[in-house]
């Protein structure tokens, strides 16, 4: 399967704990593999009882397995450092107010975090060289969508950006009489070189998630959950992303047969109920059920962690990306 | 020989003129045209990479600020540029120089 495997799904129904589990999958079947959480809401530190930072670090007790939980603020400040440090090179102080009031205000913009984000997971992916696979745990669909959807996106706003750029250049050497230097040059141009290299960044980010990008849904035994996933499902295609499977999560147990009670009834209705959605995805939605989770008593950790991960019928091999 | 000299020193002048007036009222204002459509266009560019600096919201600005160390002279010069122009048919008409 491919080295790059993605959970998403509604917010709440333990998108977290499942791709923790199926991390935990991976290394006991001998694959190196990192944990990146890039839901702003950061709960794999929780699953693993384990802070992480923004850099790769070894889970306790878990032979082969990384995590690392991407923060947009984190990152948004090393991309305006970086910026700032390029001005300093370039541009005389008198000049650097009024960059630096675009520069700001182009870092808080709404899409800030999530441009932040989806360069860090790119550049994840794209540095992934130590691991054999590489779990990502997605911030709820809405953000998520979006976020896959930037690559096509970006690279047609850049190619415009480019081709402007290049026809500006053109006639700006044209206009050149004689022997006068033209006042820009095609060759050597810094803007042209830079957007050049944004381009490849966003080529190589879509052809990483067509081609070595696993999708997979997380879902609740509700109608809510169930028509989130449909739309999730319609949406991904529209960006030519499939979806590899379906996990249903947070399933309630059976009573035993003979039991009678109020509880017993709750739990009897309940299953009724949640059968009847599980039916409905089988039958509606295209991507196969690849596991039924039933909800555990308490918080999923440590060698429950190993139970559920038991439960995921998730192949677990990795062949090494063929986009780079 | 005297009237060749003054035949040659006239026609000199005469060169001098012409070259003058043909790159005065043909070549320069080509040029000048050029350069002003250049101009134009790299605005045009500008205003693509910086939208939010005239309060219209990029969903891309968090990239393009990469390009501000590189378009340090350009940019204040554009915002100034932007906020403050005559109209149209002024700017399209400034190389007839009336």
């Amino acid at each position: 399967m491919e080295p790059f495997v993605f959970f998403g799904g509604k917010g709440g129904v333990g998108k977290t704990t499942v791709s923790c589990a199926y991390g935990v999958k991976s290394a006991q079947a001998g694959l190196d593999t990192l944990v990146v959480s890039t839901d702003p809401a950061h709960s794999v530190s929780d699953v693993f009882d384990q802070s992480f930072s923004d850099e790769p670090e070894s889970v306790d007790g878990i032979a082969g397995l990384d995590a690392m939980e991407v923060d947009p603020e984190t990152e948004t400040q090393r991309h305006l450092d970086s910026i700032r440090n390029d001005l300093s090179e370039q541009v005389s102080a008198a000049m650097v107010n009024e960059i630096n009031y675009q520069l700001e205000m182009a870092h808080q913009t709404p899409g800030a975090y999530e441009s932040a984000l989806f360069d860090r997971f790119v550049d994840v992916m794209r540095n992934a060289d130590p691991y054999d696979r590489v779990v990502f745990d997605t911030a709820p669909t809405g953000n998520t969508l979006r976020l896959l959807g930037l690559p096509e996106f970006l690279e047609g706003w850049i190619d415009r950006l480019i081709h402007k750029r290049k026809k500006s250049i053109d006639l700006f050497e044209k206009a050149a009489i004689g022997s006068n230097e033209p006042r820009r040059m095609m060759e050597g141009d810094p803007v042209l070189e830079r957007l050049q290299e944004r381009k490849e960044f966003f080529e190589f980010a879509g052809e990483a998630l067509q081609t070595d990008a696993a999708f997979f849904i997380v879902l609740n035994p509700d109608q809510l959950s169930v028509n989130e996933t449909r739309r999730a499902i319609s949406d991904m295609a529209e960006r030519d992303l499939a979806v590899r499977g379906l996990v249903a999560n947070k399933l309630t147990p059976e009573p035993e047969p003979e039991a009678d009670g109020r509880g017993a009834r709750y739990l009897r209705d309940r299953v009724a109920t949640e059968t009847e959605r599980l039916q409905e995805v089988r039958e509606t939605l295209d991507p196969p059920l690849v596991a039924e989770i039933t909800t555990r008593t308490a918080e999923v950790k440590g060698d429950l962690l190993t139970d559920v991960a038991a439960e995921l019928a998730i192949e677990t091999t990795s062949e090494p990306p063929q986009s780079f | 020989m005297e009237l060749a000299d003054r035949i040659e020193r006239f026609r000199r002048t005469l060169r001098v003129w012409a070259r003058g007036l043909y790159h005065g009222m043909i070549t320069h204002p080509a040029y000048e045209k050029i350069e002003k459509e250049a101009e134009d266009i790299e605005d045009a560019f500008m205003l693509a990479c910086f939208p939010d600096a005239f309060g219209i919201p990029s969903p891309v600005s968090y990239y393009t600020a990469e390009l501000l160390p590189y378009l340090e002279d350009t940019f204040e010069a554009w915002e100034r540029r932007l906020w403050d122009r005559d109209s149209y048919i002024e700017r399209k008409g400034q190389q007839y120089h009336f």
